[in-house]
């Protein structure tokens, strides 16, 4: 008989502060977090690890709970005899990859339904189009290749930092995604849509077109930031315009979108990219914050170069 | 007594004593002229305390953003009710009083207008003189808290439902005028149409609702539940 392995046990409580799992879980003494949550599904086969988050329970004082994850060993967190985790359950789980899938099929299939279809304009009581101004045409390309882009992005490119979403996230960024493209593709394809200028229109394309391109390079290089399991994501981004934005993804982002009203003005165009604008500066902020909080410079760390947010000469 | 404090003792009992008005003009002229006297007994102080109201989100809203950017501090007091359970609601009172009962006379005398106007203003009477109560005494009788959380298992479906009804009803009348629409083309490419617009929001009142309901439900079971802590 051999050495019996060391276990301990440890009790799972719910958020309630309840016992959530009878009797706790055993694992072995050297076992991670990662092997915690798989003993606890082997208890209820409902929750797969990506739909548990495990906390410490909170010190007196404390308000944030600290997260544990899922590559460290459990000894790193404990050190008394009595270990205690706190379970709260994410909710059904879908992977990134098919949260994106399905907020970018919906703009690249029905943004080009107003367009070859004009006839769908009668079912709100109008005409249908009879004369397609070039912008139109244009626009239908621009629209088109940059959400086809960001399929390919996403299934070719992106490296995602966490595997998985709540699904109650699908429906709404489905919801967001999918009535905006409605609503700019009603307008720009509207049977009586005015056209800007001629040199309006090609400003506005040259900067959607070198934007995008733009774009893609820095996710190329947000990519190679990360080793192929997605790990490692904390490293300071730089190349390109990452020498002097921390966001330069959503930079271009922008500034294609900028581009793209420009050429076509649409008032649900300009909303789009107010909402979009938005967000992204609230997701910049937290990106920037966290780069330098992270590489603060002391300790031997690396210090974390002065840099524009988002949008330079702005944020 | 803090400017905050000031202010909320007062805008709280104006606005009880307003919903009162409202209350005591409504069930008067249904007695005298019956429902299709209501609107026109109402009308004044109905758009004058609703439209009152929207500074129950307004400050909350600029004081926040004021909190966001500079002070930081000093502005905590004023939000009494979460901006975003409030919003709707108060989004669509606007909505009946000035977009549909101020807009189209045709409804006015409607008998759908009484039960909107009665089961707003109970609950308006019960909900103000109950902040007015807390913020001038710090005390609330147990009997007001009681209705403030119980009245609505009864005045919210009389009042969705009168302000669904309401929608529903103008909608052909909507449908005939130009009203608050917006034509295309011009040069933003927008257009806006009213009576699509509403129809939007009354598909808005079918997740809605219920989610109101089961929230009024859960902030009852908190307030009630809870005994009156020793301090």
């Amino acid at each position: 008989m051999g050495i019996a392995e060391k276990t301990v046990r440890v009790q799972v409580l719910g958020r309630s502060g309840k016992e959530f799992i009878k009797g706790g879980v055993e694992i072995s003494q050297d076992g991670t977090v990662a092997d915690l949550k798989k003993a606890i599904q082997r208890q209820n086969a409902k929750y797969y690890p990506e739909r548990q988050r495990l906390t410490l329970p909170l010190e007196p004082g404390q308000k944030r709970p600290t997260v544990l994850e899922g590559g460290k060993k459990l000894k790193d967190y404990f050190s008394n005899q009595n270990p205690q985790v706190v379970f709260k359950d994410l909710g059904p789980q879908v992977a990134y990859k098919t949260l994106f899938f399905f907020e970018y099929l919906g703009p690249l299939i029905i943004y080009p339904i107003f367009y070859f279809y004009p006839q769908i304009y009668n079912f709100f009581g109008l005409p249908t189009r009879q004369v397609t101004h070039p912008v139109q045409t244009y626009a239908l390309y621009a629209w088109c290749f940059h959400y086809a882009k960001r399929e390919f992005e996403t299934f070719f490119i992106h490296r995602f930092s966490h595997a998985t979403s709540p699904l109650a996230n699908v429906y709404r960024n489905c919801a967001y995604y999918w009535v905006f493209g409605a609503l700019i593709a009603y307008f720009v394809n509207h049977p009586l849509y005015t056209p800007v200028s001629r040199e309006q229109m090609y400003i506005g394309f040259a900067i959607e077109a070198v934007s995008q391109i733009s774009n893609f390079y820095c996710h190329i290089i947000l990519k190679n930031l990360r080793s192929p399991d997605g790990k490692g994501g904390y490293q300071i981004p730089s190349g390109f315009l990452f020498n002097y934005v921390t966001c330069a993804n959503y930079t271009t982002e922008i500034w294609q979108w900028i581009g793209f009203n420009i050429a076509t003005q649409s008032l649900a165009g300009y909303l789009f990219l107010g909402a979009a604008g938005y967000i992204m500066s609230v997701w910049a902020l937290q990106k920037h914050k966290r780069l330098r909080q992270t590489f603060d410079g002391k300790e031997g760390r690396a210090k974390y170069p002065r840099r524009w947010v988002i949008m330079p000469p702005l944020l | 007594m803090g400017v905050v404090k000031l202010y909320l003792c007062v805008y709280n009992w104006l606005l009880f004593a307003g919903w009162l008005q409202i209350l005591v003009s409504a069930v008067k002229a249904l007695q005298q002229s019956g429902p299709s006297g209501v609107y026109a007994a109402v009308e004044k102080p109905l758009q004058i305390w609703q439209t009152a109201a929207l500074l129950e989100v307004f400050f909350p809203l600029v004081f926040s953003f004021l909190w966001f950017l500079v002070l930081r501090r000093i502005v905590y007091g004023i939000v009494r009710s979460p901006v975003m359970a409030t919003l709707p609601q108060i989004g669509s009172r606007i909505y009946l009083t000035w977009g549909i009962l101020f807009s189209f006379p045709q409804v006015q005398e409607h008998w759908l207008v009484t039960s909107l106007v009665l089961s707003w203003s109970i609950t308006e009477v019960i909900r103000y003189s109950f902040f007015a109560l807390k913020e001038t005494f710090g005390y609330t009788p147990r009997f007001l808290l009681w209705l403030r959380y119980t009245t609505f298992f009864v005045l919210y479906p009389t009042g969705i439902c009168s302000e669904a009804g309401l929608v529903f009803v103008t909608l052909p009348f909507m449908q005939l005028s130009d009203l608050y629409c917006l034509r295309m083309p011009n040069k933003l490419n927008f257009g806006f149409d009213y009576y699509y617009m509403s129809i939007v929001a009354l598909l808005a009142y079918i997740p809605g609702s219920p989610g109101m309901y089961t929230h009024m439900i859960r902030q009852r079971k908190k307030a009630l539940s809870s005994k009156p802590k020793a301090s």
